[in-house]
C-alpha cells in the first residue's frame, strides 16, 4: 500500500510537471477546415518557395508536371506553376518549363480525343508575358486514320505557322498582351472530326461569394486575392445606380481605406458605414495580359435587425423559467396540503384511540 | 460479486420522477459547455479579416475558452458546495449571455479574448460541473443511464449549433450573431431552473411511502432512522465539531475536498484520465484535414465528422444502458478502461485506412468509442468517490485535465509538421490511449481487490456480537422514547430495517 501510494504520488508529480512545462495552448477547439487549410497552405507555400529558389535563370531546367483528370475532383499538389483547371474529359497533359533568358516558355499538350465525344478542352491561366507552345497529340488507337487535315484556329482566324511531328501538331504563341488571349483550337477533319481547345485566360479573383453583412457605424473590411499570381495593380469600384465609380484619390477620404496586404491581396476598408453604402463593390486586378474583376456584395443593417430575435429569445427564456418555478411552487403546495391532511387524520385517529381507551377505562371501572 | 459503493448521500435518490427533467436540463448545459468552442470556429475567418490577425492569434479565443471551462472546475465546486447547484447554473447562464452580448460590441481582439474567452468560458464552467453533480444527486440505481443521456446532449447540440451558427452568420454578420448567441446561451438559466435542490432535509417529501393512516408518523421515524445510519463522513464531522477542533484544513475541505488526494480510487482516475486526454481530442481535430490530405474533397471530409456525431448520439445513451446492466455495473471501471483501449486501437488502425470507405469505417468506430468514453467519464468518477464527494472531485479532476487537453492537439500538430505525415499523430494518440486504458484496467483491478478486502473487514466488525447488541438496544430504547403506541412498534421497526436494507441493497447492484 505505501509503495503504491508513493508510486501514485510520483506519477502525479510527473504529470503535473509535464503539464506545467508544456507549451502554449494553441488550439484545442475542433477547427477542422481552418486547420486543414492552414496546414495545406503551409505545405504548399513551402513547396512553392523551394521550387522558385531552384530556378536559376540562364540554365535550362525542366520540370514535368503531369496529372490526370478523371470524373471526380480531387486535390492536387502541383509543383511549379499550377495553371490549368482540368477539363472533364480524360486528358493527359505534360507541361515542361524552360527558362530562356527573360521569357518563360510553357508547353501544353492535349491528347485527342477525349473519353466521351470528340472534343477536349482545357483552361490555361497566364498572368505574365510568356511564350506558349500548344500541341495536339493524336491518340495511338487513331493512328489508322489516313487522310485528314489539322487546322489551328483562334476564333475564326486560322493560324498558319504550325509544326507537325509524327502525330502531333503544335503552334507557338507569344502572349504579350490581351490581344493574344482567348481560345485556341486544333481541329482534325477527316473520317472523324476531333478537336481540342485551349482557353488562355487571366487568373480569376478569389473573394467572398456570399454577401458581407455589417452594421451602421461599423467598419466593413473586404478582401480580394489572386493566389499564386502577381497583379500589377488593383482598383476598387463602387456601384452608384448602374454606373461603376472608381474609388480613387478624390473619394479616398477618411471613408475608404485601400491597402495592399501583400503582392496578391488587396483590402478595402469602409469606415463609418451608412445605409447608402449598401450595394455591390468590384475589385479589379490588372495583369500584364489583361484585367480580371470580382464582385463583392455589402449589406448594411441597423442594430434593430438582430435585436428582434434577441428579445424574442430572452422573452422565451423568462417565460420558461417562470413556468418551471411556478410548477415547482404549485407541486410543493399540493404536497404540503396532502401532508397536512394526513397529519389531521393521524391526530383524529389518535384522539379516537385515546377516547376509546378512556371509554374502556370507564367501562372497566364500571 | 464486487464490493459495493455505499450510498453516502444521506437519503435515497429518487431515480426517476423529476430526475428526468434534471437529466434534460443537464444535457442542455453539458451540450453548450462542450460544443460552444467547437461551433465558434465558424467565425474565425471573418474575425481574422476584420482584425487583420493571424490564425494562431484568433485560435487563442477558443483556447482561452476551453482553458477557463476546465480550469474553472474548482471554482464551480466551491460555489456548489456553498450555495447548491441551482443558483450556480443560473449565474453561469447569465455570465455566458453577458459575455457574448458584450462581445458583439467589441472593437479589438483583446476585448474578444476577455468577453468570449474568459467570461463565456467561466460561465460555461459554472454550467458544466453543477449539471453533472445534480445527476449524481438524483440518480443512483439508474445513474449510468442518466449520465449517458445527459452526455448525449453534446453531439445533439453540436449538430444543431453548427448549422445554426452558419445561418446566423449569413444573415446577421458576426456582431449580430454574437448578440443572438448571447440570448441562446441564456437558455442555460432555464436548465438551471430545472435543478430543484434535493438533499437529506427534503428527501422525506420525495420518498414514496404507501398511503396508510399512520403515514406521517412512519415518515418521521424512518427519516430519523436514516439519519442514524448515516454516512461515515457525517459522524466523524460531528465528532470533530463536538471536540471543538475546527482545523483550517477542515474548513477548506468543506469547500473543496482536498482530502480526495488520499483517496486511492480518485488518484487512479486522475492519473489515467490525465494521460488519456493527451490523445483524446487531437484525432477529431485532424480527421478532416487528414481526409483532405489523402485526397478527399471538402464536403466528404465534413461528412465524416457528421457520421461521427450521429454515431456518437446513439452510442452515449446505449453505453449508459449497458453500463447500468447488472453484469457491467459492478465492473464499470473495467468497461471504462476497455472503451479507452478500444478508442486507442481505432487510432492505431487508422493509418491503414487509405480510401474513403476505410475512413468512413474508422469514423463509425471512432464515434462509437468516443461516445462510450464520454458517457462514462463522470459516471466512473461518481462510482469511485461516491456522490457526496463528487462535487469536489469533479473540480479537481477538470483542472488537472485542463493541461493535457490543451497540450494534446498542439503536440499532434507538431508531429504532423515535423514528419509531414498524419500517421505519427494517430500512432501517438493510439499509444497514449491504449497505455491509459491498460493502466486504468490494472489499477482498478487492484482497487477492486482492496475494496473487497476492506468490505470484508467492515463486515467482520459488524458481525461482532457485542457491537450489534448495543446498537440494537440503543435503537430500541430510542424508539420507545419517541413513540407512545406499543403494538405499532413491530411493523415500524421492520419497515425501518427494510428501508435500511434497501438503502444498502441499492449500492450493492
Amino acid at each position: 500500500m505505501p509503495a503504491a501510494k508513493r508510486l501514485g504520488r510520483l506519477l502525479l508529480l510527473l504529470c503535473l510537471y509535464l503539464s506545467l512545462s508544456g507549451g502554449s495552448p494553441a488550439d484545442p477547439a475542433m477547427t477542422t477546415q481552418d486547420a486543414s487549410s492552414q496546414f495545406q497552405a503551409n505545405s504548399l507555400t513551402n513547396m512553392k518557395n523551394g521550387l522558385n529558389e531552384s530556378f536559376p535563370e540562364p540554365v535550362t531546367t525542366t520540370q514535368i508536371v503531369s496529372w490526370q483528370t478523371q470524373g471526380s475532383p480531387s486535390d492536387h499538389v502541383t509543383l511549379g506553376r499550377e495553371v490549368s483547371v482540368p477539363g472533364p474529359n480524360l486528358a493527359t497533359k505534360e507541361s515542361k518549363q524552360t527558362s530562356n533568358q527573360s521569357v518563360t516558355s510553357v508547353h501544353y499538350e492535349l491528347l485527342l480525343p477525349g473519353a466521351s465525344g470528340t472534343s477536349v478542352e482545357t483552361t490555361i491561366i497566364l498572368d505574365k508575358v510568356v511564350e506558349v507552345e500548344l500541341t495536339c497529340v493524336l491518340d495511338k488507337k487513331y493512328s489508322y486514320l489516313k487522310s485528314f487535315q489539322v487546322t489551328w484556329k483562334r476564333g475564326n482566324e486560322t493560324i498558319s505557322h504550325t509544326n507537325k511531328t509524327g502525330n502531333s501538331w503544335s503552334i507557338k504563341v507569344t502572349v504579350l498582351d490581351s490581344s493574344k488571349m482567348g481560345s485556341y483550337s486544333c481541329t482534325l477533319k477527316g473520317e472523324q472530326q476531333l478537336s481540342g481547345i485551349f482557353h488562355l485566360q487571366v487568373p480569376k479573383i478569389e473573394r467572398k461569394e456570399k454577401p458581407m453583412i455589417s452594421y451602421i457605424g461599423d467598419t466593413a473590411v473586404m478582401n480580394c486575392e489572386c493566389p499564386g499570381y502577381t497583379a500589377t495593380s488593383w482598383t476598387w469600384y463602387m456601384t452608384n445606380g448602374s454606373k461603376q465609380i472608381a474609388i480613387n484619390e478624390s473619394l479616398l477620404t477618411d471613408k475608404y481605406v485601400i491597402s495592399k496586404k501583400s503582392a496578391n491581396i488587396t483590402q478595402l476598408k469602409i469606415l463609418k458605414l451608412a445605409k447608402e453604402d449598401d450595394g455591390e463593390y468590384w475589385c479589379e486586378a490588372a495583369f500584364g495580359l489583361g484585367k480580371s474583376k470580382g464582385k463583392l456584395e455589402l449589406k448594411v443593417l441597423s442594430y434593430m435587425a438582430p435585436l428582434k430575435p434577441f428579445l424574442a429569445i430572452v422573452v422565451e427564456v423568462v417565460v420558461l423559467i417562470a413556468l418551471v418555478v411556478s410548477y415547482e411552487i404549485y407541486s410543493k403546495k399540493v404536497k404540503r396540503t396532502e401532508a397536512e391532511k394526513e397529519f389531521d387524520q393521524i391526530e383524529h385517529l389518535k384522539s379516537e384511540d385515546s377516547g376509546l381507551e378512556s371509554s374502556r377505562a370507564r367501562q372497566r371501572r364500571i | 460479486m464486487s464490493p459495493p459503493v455505499p450510498s453516502d448521500l444521506g437519503y435515497v435518490p429518487p431515480d426517476g420522477g423529476w430526475g428526468w427533467a434534471v437529466v434534460f436540463g443537464a444535457s442542455i448545459s453539458v451540450g453548450f459547455a462542450y460544443t460552444f468552442p467547437k461551433a465558434f470556429t465558424i467565425y474565425f475567418k471573418e474575425l481574422q479579416a476584420v482584425y487583420s490577425i493571424s490564425y494562431s492569434q484568433i485560435a487563442w479565443i477558443t483556447s482561452i475558452m476551453c482553458a477557463t471551462t476546465y480550469g474553472g472546475g474548482p471554482i464551480s465546486s466551491i460555489l456548489v458546495n456553498r450555495y447548491g447547484s441551482r443558483p450556480v447554473v443560473m449565474f453561469g447562464g447569465l455570465l455566458c449571455g453577458t459575455g457574448m452580448v458584450s462581445a458583439a460590441f467589441c472593437t479589438s481582439i483583446m476585448q474578444l479574448y476577455i468577453c468570449v474567452g474568459f467570461i463565456t468560458g467561466l460561465g460555461l464552467a459554472l454550467n458544466l460541473q453543477p449539471s453533472v453533480i445534480m445527476i449524481g444527486k438524483y440518480f443512483l440505481k439508474r445513474r449510468p443511464i442518466a449520465n449517458g443521456l445527459a452526455m448525449a446532449g453534446s453531439p445533439v447540440m453540436l449538430c444543431t449549433l453548427a448549422p445554426l451558427n452558419q445561418l446566423l452568420f449569413d444573415n446577421y454578420g458576426w456582431r449580430g450573431s454574437f448578440l443572438i448567441l448571447g440570448a441562446i446561451l441564456l437558455n442555460c438559466c432555464v436548465a438551471g431552473a430545472l435543478f430543484r435542490p434535493i438533499g437529506p432535509g427534503t428527501a422525506s417529501i420525495k420518498t414514496q411511502v404507501p398511503e396508510e393512516g399512520k403515514d406521517a408518523l412512519k415518515q418521521k421515524v424512518t427519516e430519523d432512522a436514516m439519519e442514524m445510519s448515516s454516512p461515515v463522513n457525517l459522524p466523524m464531522k460531528n465528532k470533530t465539531e463536538e471536540e471543538g477542533e475546527r482545523d483550517c484544513c477542515e474548513k477548506i475541505n468543506q469547500y473543496l475536498d482536498f482530502s480526495l488526494f488520499k483517496h486511492r480510487g480518485f488518484l487512479i482516475y486522475l492519473i489515467g484520465n490525465v494521460l488519456m486526454f493527451l490523445g483524446f481530442f487531437a484525432p477529431i481535430i485532424f480527421l478532416a484535414p487528414y481526409a483532405k490530405h489523402i485526397g478527399i474533397d471538402e464536403y466528404s471530409a465534413a461528412f465524416l465528422l457528421s457520421i461521427l456525431a450521429i454515431v456518437d448520439i446513439v452510442a452515449r445513451p446505449t453505453t449508459g444502458i449497458i453500463a447500468n446492466s447488472k453484469w457491467v455495473r459492478p465492473r464499470i471501471q473495467y468497461f471504462f478502461s476497455f472503451s479507452i483501449a478500444f478508442n486507442g486501437t481505432c487510432h492505431l488502425l487508422c493509418p491503414l485506412a487509405s480510401s474513403y470507405t476505410g475512413l468512413v469505417v474508422y469514423s463509425i468506430f471512432f464515434g462509437l468509442a468516443f461516445g462510450m468514453v464520454c458517457a462514462m467519464l463522470f459516471e466512473t468518477l461518481m462510482d469511485l468517490v461516491g456522490a457526496a464527494r463528487f462535487t469536489s472531485a469533479v473540480g479537481l479532476v477538470t483542472i488537472a485535465e485542463c493541461c493535457t487537453i490543451l497540450l494534446g492537439p498542439p503536440i499532434g500538430g507538431t508531429l504532423i509538421d515535423t514528419f509531414g505525415d498524419y500517421k505519427y499523430m494517430f500512432i501517438k494518440c493510439g499509444v497514449v490511449m491504449v497505455l491509459a486504458g491498460t493502466f486504468l484496467f490494472i489499477m482498478n483491478y487492484y482497487n477492486y481487490r482492496m475494496l473487497a478486502k476492506e468490505e470484508k473487514e467492515r463486515k467482520a466488525k459488524e458481525e461482532d456480537p457485542k457491537s450489534v447488541r448495543t446498537e440494537n438496544e440503543g435503537r430500541n430504547n430510542w424508539i420507545k422514547e419517541t413513540t407512545q403506541d406499543g403494538p405499532e412498534l413491530e411493523p415500524l421497526r421492520e419497515e425501518q430495517e427494510g428501508l435500511k436494507k434497501e438503502a444498502n441493497g441499492t449500492s450493492e447492484v
